[in-house]
Parts: C-alpha cells; sequence; structure tokens
C-alpha cells in the first residue's frame, strides 16, 4: 500500500468569507453571516496545497453562520457537486427547479453538466455544518440533474455504507467514483475493498480512526493508492469516516 | 478532446469554439488566450484552469 498523502485538520486551507465587502454578492445573509470553509485541496484563493486526487477536486469542510447566510445563486458547469450535511440545515435551490431543505445524515448530488445555478443557504437557527465534494464527470455537458439520499446513521452502525456509486440504495453517479460512510464503534475494524486502479481518500468527520495503519484525528484525512483491501479501525467513541473511492 | 476546465465554476474553454461573445475568436489556442483572462462565469484567472480529456455527453466514445 503507498500513501499519496496524509493531510491534518490544520494544514488544509481555511478561509472566512463575509458577507459584506468583496463577497457581498457571492456570499448571501446579514452583515454579521460567516461562511468558514477548510479546503482538502487548492479552492478559489488557496493555491498553495493539493490539486486534486482522482477526480476529486474539491473537498470543503464548511460552516454557514445562521440567519440566511450561504452562497447566493450562482453558476457552474460539468462538475458534479455533492452535500453532505452533518447538521443544522442547508437550504439548497436550483435551476432544475429544486428547493429541498437538508439536515444531518442528508445528502445531495447535484450534476451541473450543460449549466446548471445553484443557492445554498442556512435559514435556520444554528449553523449549518457541510462538506461539499466537487468531482469531475465521467462525460461534460450531460444534462443538469438533481438527486438526493439519505444516510441513517443509527441504522448504518457498524458498517460501512455506499452513499453514492454502482451499489443498492446509493445515488448514482456518471463517473468512476464511490462515497461511503462509516459510523463505527472504539475497535471495530472494517474493510473498504476496491478494484484496481482506484484510489481512496478517507476523511474523518468525527472522532479517531485508524485507516491504512496511519492515526488520524477529527477533520485529518488520508490518500491511498496501490492497495484493494484498505482497514479502517475505529478508533473513537463513536468514529464517523467519509470514505472516496475514487478513479487515478 | 481536449478541453479547459475552470476549477472555480466548471466553465470549459473548447478552443475550436473559442469565445465570439467574448472577444476570443474560434480555433484561439489556449496558449493564445491572453493571461490576464478570466473565466466569464467566475472570474478565477487563466492559472486556475485544468486541461482535461473527457468525452462530450452525446458524442461518440
Amino acid at each position: 500500500m503507498s500513501v499519496r498523502f496524509v493531510l491534518r485538520a490544520g494544514e488544509r486551507g481555511h478561509a472566512r468569507l463575509v458577507s459584506t465587502g468583496p463577497n457581498a454578492t457571492y456570499v448571501a445573509g446579514h452583515p454579521d453571516g460567516v461562511i468558514t470553509r477548510a479546503s482538502s485541496f487548492n479552492f478559489h484563493e488557496y493555491q498553495s496545497g493539493i490539486a486534486g486526487f482522482g477526480c476529486i477536486r474539491v473537498f470543503g469542510d464548511e460552516v454557514f453562520s445562521p440567519g440566511g447566510t450561504g452562497y447566493n445563486m450562482h453558476p457552474h458547469h460539468n462538475f458534479i457537486i455533492m452535500a453532505f450535511v452533518l447538521g443544522g440545515a442547508l437550504t439548497h435551490v436550483n435551476t432544475i427547479g429544486e428547493v429541498d431543505t437538508l439536515r444531518a445524515g442528508d445528502y445531495y448530488l447535484f450534476s451541473t453538466g450543460s449549466g446548471g445555478k445553484h443557492a445554498e443557504l442556512n435559514i435556520g437557527r444554528e449553523d449549518a455544518r457541510i462538506i461539499y465534494l466537487w468531482v469531475l464527470p465521467g462525460r461534460l455537458m450531460a444534462p443538469p440533474s438533481y438527486l438526493r439520499g439519505r444516510f441513517d446513521a443509527a441504522a448504518g452502525a457498524g458498517r460501512i455504507t455506499c452513499l453514492v456509486g454502482d451499489e443498492p440504495g446509493a445515488l448514482p453517479i456518471d463517473q468512476a467514483l464511490k462515497v461511503s460512510r462509516l459510523v463505527g464503534a472504539a475497535g471495530g475494524r472494517h474493510r473498504h475493498r476496491m478494484p484496481v486502479g482506484r484510489g481512496l481518500y478517507a476523511f474523518v468527520l468525527e472522532g479517531e480512526a485508524e485507516i491504512g495503519g496511519t492515526m488520524l484525528a477529527r477533520r485529518d484525512s488520508i490518500a491511498l493508492e496501490n492497495e484493494q483491501t484498505i482497514d479502517v479501525v475505529a478508533r473513537g467513541a463513536d468514529s464517523d469516516v467519509l470514505l472516496v473511492e475514487t478513479r487515478l | 478532446m481536449k478541453k479547459y476546465l475552470c476549477l472555480g465554476c466548471g466553465f470549459s474553454y473548447d478552443e475550436a469554439m473559442g469565445l465570439p461573445e467574448h472577444g476570443i475568436a474560434p480555433g484561439t489556442r489556449w496558449a493564445d488566450v491572453p493571461d490576464d483572462w478570466v473565466c466569464p462565469d467566475c472570474g478565477t484567472p487563466k492559472s486556475g484552469f485544468e486541461m482535461v480529456e473527457i468525452p462530450t455527453y452525446g458524442a461518440p466514445r
């Protein structure tokens, strides 16, 4: 097995966006509204880090303050944008015609293809905590589409659950990609298997986990390649890990 | 076929098509797009684009 990189939580690109000044049209919300964004890969002003891994280009660990904070309607093409809501409520509005409110465990897949706009807003009363994942599509300029899923942490506890990818119950995607989540009790050992030519980007949402032999704390991540079986050992009382398997 | 993808929003530049509505003639090579050109949709600089070879939806593979 080879480790492409280990990225500790504090080593990511940290941005703080406010709804006034240069970003006033981009960032929604009242004047005290704040978005914090920790980027695992180069994104916008943060360009001194890692460019991507496989087809992953953006992995953003974001928090929107309450009261309407978020991103105003803005355009996209091609990227398949996924959002995994960890806490609070996220209201997603897009030009396909979807208006959706997602809460902890909910996630969406917005394939922007030939063009789509979206707004991402926290109109709730507590922080919205969201992981944003952008991947290159299998084909450019596909008709845009929106799909939504739900991860039930209680039902899924103690096993690796596929959220996105070619598995029953998961959202389909036009890319060699699989997103899974594991909420595991301390000491539990879980095995992720993947085909030749794939890599794994694993991100610890909560707790601690030993992944491919490396100890990772909350919000640390690792990219692994040249291995078809990877062991994930929960080390915290309730370790919560997001696994993104990608073609390389 | 090669295209150049904006890593800020996903906008794609196709050399054959150019962007005549933004003053870049069809057939303009990526190398000849001015260095101070930015993504017309999101303002990402030219340096924030990535060359990709991804088939286009509906086109023969």
